[in-house]
């Protein structure tokens, strides 16, 4: 059984996620999952996770750390990579009819049936409805964990609303997060997307295929035109 | 259960002379503190506590509401203000950790050593009693003297009062007083006299008060309730919400599997060598 496809050099490869967009989602990975298992030892009242950060003190200041760390990273990353958030934002935008198009037979591919799927932008249409929920939900996150952290400092309601929002934000973000480290590593269908997040590039072949329409735009024969 | 034993403070006995304050502090030897809330803001020098509240080193404070009425004139409407140990509790309810319990005999009880001072409980509370505490980094209240009852003593606060105004004993006891007392009121110069703490927030406060005016004149809430955004993260999101997880990680594996035996089969009937990762 093979886990994710063998990373390839000898082939054609085209850049896909530059390194600030990698080292931001890695340090956002590595926060983010420190926050949520702290933060389920709090939700779940489970003692045997608080254990492993050295009771629910130890748990409560590397939740603190990690947020803190999530925060700037997030924050700085916008700021020097604001075009490449820009990009992102607009491709986003492109939402169309390709993209319900995939969002009706992903299902399919997901269980590992092989459909024909409408040509892709840089994000598919899966990839779109991640990028908009998760950063929503992360955003939220912060908010309300900031006020929670200084309560007294607030009107007391918009802190009790923190608490179930700090919550509901936790529970959304994690099933995206468990559908997404899932779709871009093991799942059959997604193949190169985690060297694509990993090293950078992806098969250029593999691009061409599953994101025809940012292959063509970014890659293709009028953009390489263009750019001499 | 056993026999519910609680405090009843009679308003139109108390004197404000802040005892029951002094008492309470050397009991649960906590500091005193003369530039802190209840003297109604840090440093403003007075003795005035009317918006006072209770903090972090004071358990029990005694607040002065001063009340102007055509016919009664100036009163001076004086009120215990600690933690009312309520007969159904939030704090019990929202706090993760387990450190409140409801001792047999009334009181609620906060363990500080459970404590991690996340502060649920503060913001739970209708009448916002658990204060953190910096130094030890978990919230405080009234404890109703657990120790000192568990040892047949009253409370410090009903020990020392010198006007008689806190008496410890049963609550069924204690209201039936009450409602004596209240009778007694009416007739004699305090016609809007009553009780407070029977049957507020439904099932009623543990503490009980006999109250010369309505509640709002001694700055108490004439409604006390639960807000609404409490009581929808504890009924709803806590237990509920938080099953959407599993689902996704459970579509996740079932994925994992079935694309897998899919390719397989495909393999099979095909014959492709190349891992088919398209």
């Amino acid at each position: 059984m093979q886990w994710i496809p063998e990373y390839r050099d000898d082939v054609p490869r085209v850049e896909r996620f530059n390194l600030l967009a990698r080292s931001t989602h890695w340090i956002h990975t590595v926060t983010f999952l420190l926050c949520l298992f702290t933060g389920l030892a709090l939700f779940l009242r489970a003692d045997w996770l608080a254990v492993i950060f050295g009771g629910f003190r130890g748990a409560g200041l590397v939740h603190r750390i990690a947020a803190v760390v999530m925060t700037v990273t997030i924050l700085t990353a916008m700021v020097i990579g604001v075009k490449g958030v820009i990009a992102w934002l607009k491709d986003l935008l492109r939402f169309g009819m390709n993209d319900i198009g995939f969002l009706l037979k992903f299902p399919a591919e997901f269980l590992g049936l092989k459909v024909k799927i409408p040509p892709q932008t840089r994000f598919n249409g899966g990839e779109k409805m991640n990028s908009m929920v998760t950063p929503t939900m992360v955003f939220l996150l912060m908010i309300s964990g900031w006020i929670i952290w200084w309560p007294s400092i607030w009107w007391p309601g918009l802190v009790r609303a923190s608490y179930w929002i700090h919550d509901i934000a936790m529970i959304l973000a994690t099933i995206m997060v468990s559908m997404h480290a899932y779709l871009g590593s093991f799942h059959p269908g997604s193949g190169e997307s985690f060297w694509g997040m990993w090293k950078g590039t992806v098969r250029a072949d593999w691009a061409q295929h599953h994101h025809t329409i940012w292959y063509d735009e970014t890659y293709g024969e009028k953009a390489q035109a263009e750019a001499e | 259960m056993a026999r519910q034993m609680t405090n009843l403070f009679d308003s139109s006995k108390c004197t404000a002379c802040r005892g029951c304050f002094s008492a309470c502090k050397n009991s649960n030897q906590m500091p005193a503190l003369f530039d802190r809330s209840y003297f109604g803001g840090p440093g403003n020098g007075t003795y005035d506590s009317k918006d006072g509240d209770t903090d972090a080193e004071t358990l029990t404070m005694i607040r002065f509401n001063e009340t102007e009425d055509p016919v009664d004139g100036v009163r001076w409407n004086f009120l215990k203000w600690q933690c009312m140990h309520c007969v159904d509790p939030i704090c019990l309810k929202v706090c993760p950790k387990g450190a409140y319990t409801k001792l047999d005999w009334g009181c609620t009880f906060h363990d500080e050593e459970k404590c991690i001072g996340c502060q649920y409980c503060t913001y739970a509370c209708p009448f916002g009693i658990p204060k953190y505490r910096k130094r030890t980094d978990t919230v405080t209240k009234c404890t109703l003297c657990y120790e000192r009852v568990a040892e047949g003593l009253q409370p410090a606060c009903a020990q020392t009062c010198a006007p008689g105004a806190i008496k410890f004993g049963y609550r069924d006891e204690l209201l039936e007083e009450a409602r004596e007392r209240v009778k007694y009121l009416r007739v004699n110069g305090f016609p809007r006299a009553t009780i407070y703490g029977e049957t507020e927030l439904g099932t009623g406060t543990n503490k009980l008060y006999i109250l010369t005016d309505t509640p709002d004149k001694f700055g108490l809430p004439v409604k006390p309730q639960i807000e609404g955004n409490t009581i929808f993260w504890q009924n709803w999101v806590q237990p509920y919400f938080g099953w959407l997880i599993p689902i996704a990680l459970g579509a996740s594996a079932l994925s994992f599997v079935t694309s897998r035996v899919i390719a397989n089969k495909n393999k099979e009937y095909e014959g492709h060598a190349e891992g088919g990762h398209e």
